[in-house]
């Protein structure tokens, strides 16, 4: 296959040329209720390319039929021609990269009948189920895939790499008379069949979740001294943070760069983030970007400074950086773009551990775990798939609808105390962005204490 | 394909239904006011289900020149593992398929030259100099072919044009992102691309001045944008699916009386001129418009083949299915009307002022654009709090400036119960047509 890309890469008459092809083999099974929804194998295959003219835009083809490689190319190259650019595209220089990447699949799912993989989903949902009778719904999904993606461009760089993906989700709703609650867990892992046998205390922990909910009050609408558990620390480093860093934010902004000028102060000194690309197992792990740039661990905050950003080949060329590695795409369908791998809040060094972060707090929230979060630049919103009130140093009731909102600039200068328990949250799903969804990332994160958040509830 | 893949199955299952699609997409995008790429994209896909033994199973697959004797094999496996299911396949229809028109040759015909111009007119009626632009415009093409073994085929070519344009505006840390869409089937006109221009520099100049945000259960405007948080639960909740699950809190109130009797929702795939629209749904159940609310009375609930037969009813019409997987209940296009009595219409003259012409009443409230993160949580509950994304405040029946650092929460049922009033500004947004609604009493809190 790498011989057939680099092939058509030398027909190319295009100034830059890049071929990827992907290949991906995958199997799906989905429970509703008791009810098995669907157990499938699937097939998907395709390939892109994108090329550069001097003077000239981007020209991009992605397609499913991939006889017709040649003609994309020479399509790709007219459409490249059509635009025409003043200022023209440069990209950031990186060795030319030849490599068979290979990870561990840690138990071919290939390998697997689709029968076993019904059977582990069965018990695991069957967990759920067997909480209470109140658990009126569950869905529950199990996937699989191994995905081939070839890799060349006109710059000499030459890959193939094999990834493994596994992902597995639980939802349990509990009901009583008309009031309705949710339990919620997904796992995803770049490993295979031998990483997913032992998950049954979650998905139990689910449906005990959504009852436990029945009875939880709604949090009081407030602001509050907030405690973040390690996952919902890491997804909003990842929404409210995160994105901002993304260098196409900034790249052809000119206020948006002067808003994120490296040097500004961003938190407290305790406050380190960063993404690692090339971080070992975890599902934003690559060992190459979409653009055969090697993924690496930047530092995006350093003691409370920003010190860094994500990029792609042409946005580091723009502003005078280095590539890092962040160029991806969901698939042969998309052109690469700058994203996040896995990002993380680091743990504080000194050891502090959970009961140090609220054992000075009168009232207060401890919030956990992630049903969804959203940002809007500036502002974002985080629903938490539960909580606890606090009070006197110790973690009470249980609460739900807890929606924490607010300021990204505010709120990350308000984190005060991190303590040292981090954890990967190695979470399914995925994040969106730029009609790309969901790629596979992961986040990172100790318990991360916020002076004071708002917390909507009940006004 | 489809004959072809049919009857391969003959023998081997019970009976069996199949989706062939084709689409081509162009693409052209500007980012800052510069164009900066084209693109194209091809993409053939086919999706079999199969009934064997009385369970169903599926397969799909995206090659080229598909082996459909492998793909048989596939989906008789994926039916050897699943539910047992009494599927009954649509028979072929005496009378012809609905005659909706899907494919505009302008669309089709029209040239990356033709895109492009179009980004550039919005690109330069959009610039000014503390803003960034960025403008995309993206056309499909698609064939779509449906048949199962009972005989029923449908085959229909359709158009879709999406032109969208986004302007961010950064002052120091305050950014405003204000984004708007025309999509259609056919090419938008000089009068469309006019409205979205407007409609954005409407918006960018009412958010200009900040004000502090009230207090209080408050009118709250929901536009047609806005509206997307009180629509969902009821989309959820009219769902076939999550009524047979249990999980619907208007299971079992079919014919109740639990909205503003003035309320009339559709879902009507035969609307013409949109994309999602089509003669026959992706199972060959002709389409056909569900009524889901009917002055203020809970209509009917939406399903595909599987749910139908589950729930012992017929499918709407409703089913939608991608490559891989199998189909599963869609929305088509979602239609708000005002029932009065005398039949449809509107209450007043149209109009694109924000706002949709309710502001007079309003002594103090907010105009709702966006809400930040939509969809999360337990959104089946009607339940919703969120911060706001774009929001005015209205006082004393005028637009008084953008707020910040303000959430809006309530319960979507109860505030549909009354409406204090439709706009006359009902426009397309996606796949859904709605004026602004005036909603009483919302919780607004400013932190």
């Amino acid at each position: 296959m790498k011989d057939r890309l680099t092939a058509a890469v030398k027909k190319s008459r295009a100034g830059y040329t890049e071929i990827r092809v992907e290949r991906t083999w995958s199997s799906a099974v989905a429970f509703r209720g008791k009810r098995l929804e669907t157990a499938t194998v699937s097939e998907d295959q395709g390939g892109f390319v994108r090329v550069l003219n001097k003077g000239c835009g981007w020209g991009i083809a992605s397609f499913t039929s991939l006889d017709e490689l040649p003609a994309m190319v020479a399509r790709a190259n007219e459409l490249s021609r059509a635009v025409r650019l003043d200022e023209p595209i440069r990209l950031a220089d990186t060795p030319p990269q030849t490599a068979d990447a290979v990870l561990d699949l840690d138990g071919d799912v290939r390998g697997i009948a689709l029968s076993e993989k019904k059977s582990l989903l069965d018990r695991y949902n069957g967990a759920m189920l067997a909480v209470s009778d109140k658990i009126v719904d569950t869905q529950a999904s199990y996937r699989d895939e191994v995905s081939e993606v070839w890799y060349v461009n006109s710059e000499g760089t030459s890959l193939y790499q094999l990834r493994p993906e596994i992902v597995l989700s639980g939802t349990a709703i509990g009901r009583r008379d008309g009031n309705i609650e949710k339990g919620l867990e997904s796992i995803g892992l770049r490993k295979g069949w031998n990483s997913v046998q032992n998950f049954g205390a979650q998905f139990r922990a689910v449906g005990e979740r959504a009852v436990a909910l029945l009875d939880a009050p709604r949090v009081k609408g407030s602001a509050y001294p907030v405690i973040l558990d390690n996952e919902l620390a890491g997804v909003f480093i990842h929404e409210a943070f995160g994105h901002l860093s993304e260098a196409d934010f900034v790249y052809e902004n000119p206020q948006a760069r002067e808003m994120m000028t490296l040097g500004r102060k961003f938190g407290k000194p305790v406050l380190n983030v960063g993404d690692n690309g090339a971080a070992s197992g975890l599902r934003g792990t690559l060992p190459y970007d979409d653009e055969g740039t090697p993924t690496q661990d930047t530092p995006l905050i350093k003691e409370g400074i920003l010190v860094g950003r994500l990029h792609s080949r042409e946005t580091a060329a723009k502003l005078g950086e280095r590539p890092t590695g962040n160029a991806r795409a969901i698939s042969f369908r998309h052109p690469p773009i700058v994203r996040m791998t896995n990002t993380y809040i680091a743990p504080a060094k000194n050891g502090v551990g959970f009961a140090d972060l609220i054992r000075d707090i009168k009232l207060g929230v401890y919030a956990c775990g992630a049903f969804g979060g959203q940002t809007m630049l500036e502002n974002f919103s985080f629903t938490a798939a539960w909580g606890h009130m606090i009070r006197d140093g110790q973690v009470a009731e249980m609460v739900k609808d807890v929606v924490l909102a607010g300021n990204l600039f505010q709120t990350l200068d308000r984190i005060d105390h991190i303590a040292g328990d981090f954890t990967w949250n190695q979470m399914g799903g995925g994040c969106g962005k730029g009609g790309q969804f969901p790629l596979p990332v992961t986040e990172g994160a100790p318990h991360v204490r916020i002076e004071e958040a708002l917390i909507g509830g009940d006004m | 394909m489809i004959d072809q893949l049919l009857e391969h199955t003959r023998g081997k299952v019970d009976g069996a239904d199949a989706l062939w699609r084709r689409e081509e997409q162009t693409a052209v995008a500007f980012e800052s006011g510069r164009l900066k790429a084209a693109g194209i994209s091809e993409e053939t896909g086919l999706n079999l289900r199969v009934l064997a033994g009385g369970r169903m199973g599926v397969a799909g697959t995206t090659a080229a020149e598909p082996d459909v004797a492998a793909l048989v094999v596939r989906a008789r496996a994926s039916a050897g593992l699943g539910e047992v299911v009494d599927l009954a396949f649509p028979r072929p229809s005496s009378q012809s398929l609905p005659p909706i028109p899907t494919f505009f040759d302008r669309t089709a015909n029209a040239s990356l030259d033709d895109l492009i111009r179009i980004g550039r007119l919005l690109v330069e009626r959009l610039s000014r100099p503390d803003c960034q632009v960025n403008v995309s415009v993206e056309r499909e093409v698609a064939e779509t072919a449906v048949g199962n073994t009972v005989g029923a085929r449908g085959e229909y070519r359709g158009t879709g044009i999406a032109v969208s344009a986004e302007v961010t505006r950064i002052a120091g840390d305050d950014v405003l992102m204000i984004f708007d869409q025309y999509v259609g089937a056919d090419m938008p006109g000089d009068a469309d691309l006019e409205s979205l221009v407007r409609s954005i520099e409407t918006r960018l100049a009412a958010a200009l001045k900040i004000v502090t945000p009230p207090d209080g259960a408050l009118p709250v405007i929901f536009t047609p944008a806005g509206l997307a948080a009180v629509v969902l639960p009821l989309e959820q909740a009219l769902s076939g699916k999550t009524v047979l699950q249990g999980s619907s809190p208007l299971a079992g109130k079919v014919g109740q009386q639990l909205f503003d009797e003035r309320l009339a929702i559709v879902d009507d795939p035969l609307t013409p001129g949109r994309p999602v629209s089509r003669p026959i749904d992706d199972e060959c159940v002709a389409s056909r418009c569900t009524s889901l609310v009917d002055r203020g009375l809970v209509g009917r609930f939406v399903y595909d083949l599987e749910t139908a037969a589950r729930a012992k009813t017929e499918s709407t019409g409703n089913g939608r299915r991608g490559v891989f997987g199998k189909p599963h209940i869609g929305y088509t296009n979602i239609l708000f009307r005002v029932a009065d009595g005398a039949g449809m219409r509107h209450p007043s003259a149209p109009t694109d002022a924000l706002g949709g012409g309710l502001l007079d009443g309003v002594r103090d409230g907010l105009i709702v654009d966006d809400l930040i993160g939509v969809g999360q949580g337990n959104v089946i509950s009607g339940a919703f709090s969120h911060p706001v994304g774009l929001a005015y405040r209205v006082q004393h029946g005028e637009i008084t400036g953008r707020v910040k650092d303000a959430a809006v929460a309530g319960n979507a049922y109860d505030l549909l119960k009354r409406i204090g009033g439709f706009g006359s500004d009902g426009r397309w947004l996606g796949s859904r047509w709605s004026p602004s609604l005036l909603l009483e009493g919302v919780s607004v809190a400013s932190r």
